[in-house]
């Protein structure tokens, strides 16, 4: 009796339940996009339109054109200065974090422990705590408004992560590998290039991905160390274009797109490695 | 007495340094880029803010620019609007993390299941979480509009307004407004680190437990929960210092408005240092998140220790 009432219970939780649940879900995670992009396509008769109109009556594509090549805000400009910033962080970000991650999994030395702690403690700080900080310093050296002060700064979120991610990977090689290429005459940074890096390959490429992603999202440092609107990453013309006299949420829209579609592509990439990457505070907003 | 036939042996000349201490600097010479990074973008800025929080220093009021000793932590004793960001990053983190955390794992329980495009749909639940904090708040402040957004419209159009909301402009809405924004972001993350929770918990409890006569709920009280346990108390105490210290939303929102009634410590800071430019007080309360921030690291591993391995 009571087992019959049970499957049926778990009849419905497995059929309406779910299904009813999934759709909630993909209208909740997807909806507000769906609508942005509805948006992106629309004339300027059809956002303003009263009654508001869901879908645009004339697709258009004059949104992205005129964010591209706007003077104002130009995000062909933006598009450029985020890749430049964020490739470059990334790619010196993997080399700091190849030698530290190593140095940590592979030598036993006094203070090891603490500064595992320390790059762990790191991922709980906020950025906020550094701009006054580092705007004053970056003030004081002359670098404002350039690549170098934005990609500097990146390095004090992006290099305790990757270094703790590459920790776990390198961790994870045997050692008895290396130490066949050791006793073979390889100097220990010819065993980390030719065994453990290509070992640790697929690791390395992911958590350089997470890498180039926060950089790629980074707000707080890029308003706060550029003024110049060529300066300005994607990131901080989106909050600029917001600052101008009337919001063009056409354009805001395409803007809105064109900064997250690379992203969404990078991440389904990243599928596997997602939750190492999320528990290690790979995106901590 | 080993030794006693080394003399037969040629001497090899001993190394300036014994292996020990070669491998030793070699560990410490890869650990000097890193250093370099860090030193330069943390721990001098933490000392500096240190420094800096002793002085009266506004960008564009240099003439009275001056050492003030702890002259800015009176102000912070005194500065109302410090306690009431205090109170109101409580509202925030409360709000925002016991809902994500709901969302989260009613959506990790759904995903968990066996169905037909599951992929995809886990794709696209990931989204509000990958995308950046700017992407997420802009479309949130156009869903808001009052005028051509769509939440005003749909909620007049079911009845359940009678009049247009400025949800970000009226001191009663703009907390929850920006909550349910945050919601939206979070739940991801509570999605996917429960459902790989979930998908750790072997099948055989469960089948177990069938055998043994248990129901859906008890099944779920009693093998779900318990299991689940150690990687909620992680996520959680994650997110809970997380959301403390994120500023990117109700900055691009509201700047912390209206009226303050969407301040958080976070941002106030950040509004201090960017839009005040008032260096020396933005420092001051850079040195107080930090101590707040170290008090919260300290309880977190407490609370994670021994769990860590689990996730």
């Amino acid at each position: 009796m009571s087992r019959r009432h049970d499957d049926r219970l778990a009849r419905i939780l497995g059929g309406p339940v779910l299904w009813a649940g999934l759709a909630a879900l993909t209208l909740f995670a997807l909806g507000p996009f769906v609508w942005v992009f509805l948006t992106s396509l629309k004339t300027r008769a059809d956002l303003y339109a009263t009654p508001l109109r869901y879908l645009p009556a004339a697709v258009t594509s004059a949104n992205y054109v005129d964010a591209w090549t706007s003077r104002l805000t130009p995000f062909s400009r933006f598009f450029a200065n985020s890749l430049l910033v964020s490739s470059v962080t990334m790619v010196a970000t993997t080399c700091v974090s190849i030698l530290a991650g190593y140095a940590l999994a592979r030598f036993r030395f006094a203070g090891r422990n603490a500064l595992l702690l320390i790059f762990l403690a790191t991922q709980m700080f906020p950025a906020v705590l550094l701009i006054a900080p580092l705007l004053s310093q970056w003030y004081a050296l002359g670098l404002i408004d350039t690549y170098q002060a934005l990609i500097y700064s990146n390095f004090s979120f992006t290099v305790p992560f990757t270094v703790w991610m590459l920790v776990g990977y390198f961790d994870a090689i045997p050692r008895d590998l290396e130490e066949s290429a050791l006793i073979d005459g390889c100097g220990r940074f010819g065993a980390l290039c030719r065994v453990v890096l290509p070992l640790a390959a697929p690791g390395i490429a992911a958590t350089a991905i997470f890498a180039f992603v926060t950089s790629w999202s980074e707000l707080l440092f890029a308003i706060t160390f550029t003024t110049r609107t060529e300066m300005r990453t994607l990131s901080a013309g989106l909050l600029f274009m917001v600052g101008q006299y009337e919001i063009q949420w056409g354009q805001l829209s395409a803007g809105v797109m064109i900064s997250t579609v690379p992203v969404a592509i990078l991440f389904t990439y990243l599928q596997r490695h997602l939750i190492r990457g999320l528990s290690a505070g790979a995106l901590k907003g | 007495m080993a030794r006693s036939d080394a003399s037969v042996a040629v001497a090899l000349p001993r190394p300036l340094l014994s292996r020990r201490a070669r491998t030793l600097l070699t560990g410490y010479l890869y650990l000097v880029p890193v250093a370099a990074c860090l030193g330069g973008t943390i721990v001098f800025p933490i000392l500096k803010a240190m420094h800096m929080s002793l002085y009266n220093h506004v960008l564009f009021k240099p003439q009275e620019y001056g050492f003030v000793g702890l002259g800015n932590y009176r102000r912070l004793l005194r500065d109302e609007t410090f306690w009431l960001t205090l109170w109101n990053s409580f509202v925030w983190v409360f709000g925002s993390v016991s809902l994500q955390f709901v969302g989260g794992f009613a959506a990790a329980l759904l995903l968990h299941q066996s169905f037909r495009g599951r992929p995809f749909v886990r794709t696209v639940t990931l989204l509000p979480w990958i995308v950046p904090g700017v992407v997420v708040a802009l479309v949130w402040e156009w869903l808001y509009q009052p005028n051509y957004g769509v939440i005003n419209d749909v909620l007049l159009r079911l009845g359940w307004l009678r009049e247009r909301v400025a949800w970000l402009s009226d001191p009663g809405l703009a907390m929850p407004a920006v909550i349910a924004t945050n919601v939206w972001r979070g739940v991801p993350f509570f999605a996917v680190m429960l459902l790989a929770g979930l998908q750790a918990i072997p099948d055989e409890l469960y089948e177990a437990a069938r055998v043994d006569g248990a129901r859906v709920i008890q099944r779920f009280r009693h093998i779900t929960l318990p299991l689940l346990r150690p990687i909620i108390i992680v996520a959680t105490a994650t997110r809970i210092i997380w959301t403390f210290n994120y500023a990117d939303l109700i900055f691009v929102m509201t700047s912390g408005g209206p009226a303050n009634a969407t301040q958080i410590t976070s941002t106030y800071t950040l509004v201090t240092a960017y839009t005040n430019l008032d260096f020396g007080y933005a420092a001051t309360l850079s040195v107080v998140l930090l101590v707040i921030m170290l008090v919260f690291t300290i309880l977190y591993l407490r609370v994670t220790r021994g769990i860590e391995s689990v996730t």
